[in-house]
């Protein structure tokens, strides 16, 4: 079985730069086919042992694939005439994030120096000369640190939304009965007067589906009013 | 400058809390003595080179170091254990690897943007970015002039006091692309000719075998 030491890498540049030394390859002359292979199997390692698989290195291994793709192709080329490698791009990639991995390696070598020396000004107990105003608002503060602040508070304490849902019982029904009773005391009705006083949303939708029905079944009739955004109900006599 | 003002300086810097430019000592100096005194900066620094003399010649645990442009009495790198022992300082985890390969990219390249430091990285660097603001060794330190205007990252003074430089060119020179190639291309030379070398020598082995066979 096909083993790789699950070494902690910092990318998938990292990552190619790795089986490039291990393997003696030519960084100018990737195999492509190769390393996209190495690399396929490092990611389905890491899916198989279930750890989360960052997306950087599914984004790495699709460009690699692409690369393989564009290999087997005619070279495209450029303004000036010359054919372009496709994997031109990533050579330049992995050679400048190789720049930089030496750079940092250079650092841990700065760091472990500093962390030897201690330095005469380490306190922050010292009775200062108390400075100008301004100078104790704004010492020390950063743009970052105030919009720290602020997001603190804005995404502070919010009073806990309450929402209370109420069922309301009111069928088609007892509409219908309704609406044929006010009839009975007013052979005419505005819509209007009729469902004024009702609190609930729902109860005037049902109310309007109600006058529906009444009227599908011929029980009423509607006219115009001579108000705006209103309607006249009126009694039919059932024949 | 006469070498009373030696101990002057000395004074000065030891009550100093954080680092001071050789400007502000000569500002101190003539600030009390009046304008008319013959010093310069590079009159403190001869100053300093005595005074770090001194401290050596007489076995000091410290003497006076030149970080993040200015100077600062500092302990020698021997006497970390003890004095680390007391400090919560010291026991401080380094930086990882992560974050040393972001600040070198910041250092290098600063002002950056998050974009152009992820196309370097190759990966998402939201974390990196805000721990590294938080340890104040970044800051932010505008927008860019681009669609969108992203926020512009560069290094800070406790950066430069983290890795114990005194300015930001003081920072190792990344070794050029094509000096770093040219190593490894040298290395694969180097094998190549190796490798003629032994073969040409093997094959006028076998040939000189082959003749005296045959003369024989």
């Amino acid at each position: 079985m096909y083993r790789i030491k699950l070494d902690h890498f910092e990318g998938p540049l990292d990552l190619l730069l790795f089986f490039i030394k291990r393997d003696e390859l030519n960084i100018y002359d990737i195999p492509i086919s190769r390393i996209t292979k190495e690399f396929l199997d490092y990611v389905n390692l890491i899916k198989m042992l279930d750890l989360e698989t960052a997306g950087d290195f599914i984004l790495m291994a699709s460009t690699l694939m692409h690369i393989k793709v564009r290999m087997l192709l005619p070279r495209e080329v450029d303004e000036k005439g010359e054919e372009i490698d496709p994997r031109a791009e990533l050579i330049q990639a992995l050679l400048e994030y190789k720049k930089y991995k030496e750079v940092a390696e250079e650092l841990t070598f700065l760091e472990s120096n500093q962390r030897k020396v201690s330095f005469r000004g380490n306190f922050s107990a010292d009775e200062k000369e108390s400075p100008p105003e301004y100078e104790i608002l704004l010492k020390n503060v950063t743009v970052f640190d105030l919009a720290k602040a602020f997001k603190k508070v804005i995404e502070g304490v919010k009073p806990p939304p309450v929402h209370e849902i109420k069922k309301i019982n009111v069928t088609i029904d007892e509409q219908i009965e309704f609406i044929l009773s006010m009839l009975d005391k007013n052979p005419e009705l505005h819509f209007l007067s009729l469902v004024d006083g009702m609190r609930e949303k729902i109860r005037i939708v049902i109310t309007f589906i109600a006058l529906l029905e009444l009227t599908k079944m011929q029980k009423i009739g509607i006219k115009e009013s001579p108000d705006f955004n209103n309607f006249v109900l009126y009694k039919l006599n059932s024949n | 400058m006469e070498n009373i003002y030696n101990s002057i300086i000395e004074a000065l810097i030891f009550s100093s809390d954080d680092s001071i430019p050789a400007s502000d000592i000569v500002k101190a100096i003539k600030g009390i003595d009046g304008e008319e005194i013959q010093i310069s900066t590079s009159d403190v620094e001869a100053a300093i080179e005595e005074l770090n003399k001194k401290y050596d010649e007489q076995n000091l645990s410290f003497r006076i170091i030149k970080i993040s442009g200015g100077y600062l009495f500092a302990t020698r790198p021997e006497y970390a254990k003890y004095v680390g022992y007391l400090s919560s300082e010291k026991s401080k985890r380094r930086l990882s690897q992560a974050a040393l390969e972001t600040l070198a990219i910041i250092a290098y390249k600063q002002p950056l943007t998050k974009p152009e430091l992820e196309t370097i990285r190759g990966v998402n660097s939201d974390y990196i970015l805000n721990m590294l603001l938080e340890k104040n060794l970044i800051a932010i330190t505008g927008r860019a002039e681009t669609i969108g205007r992203p926020l512009l990252y560069g290094t800070t003074n406790e950066f430069l006091k983290y890795f114990g430089l005194d300015k930001l060119s003081d920072l190792p020179k990344p070794r050029e692309i094509e000096e770093i190639m040219k190593d490894e291309d040298f290395i694969e030379q180097k094998n190549k000719i190796m490798m003629n070398m032994i073969e040409e020598n093997l094959e006028s082995e076998t040939a000189e075998e082959q003749n005296a066979d045959e003369t024989e």
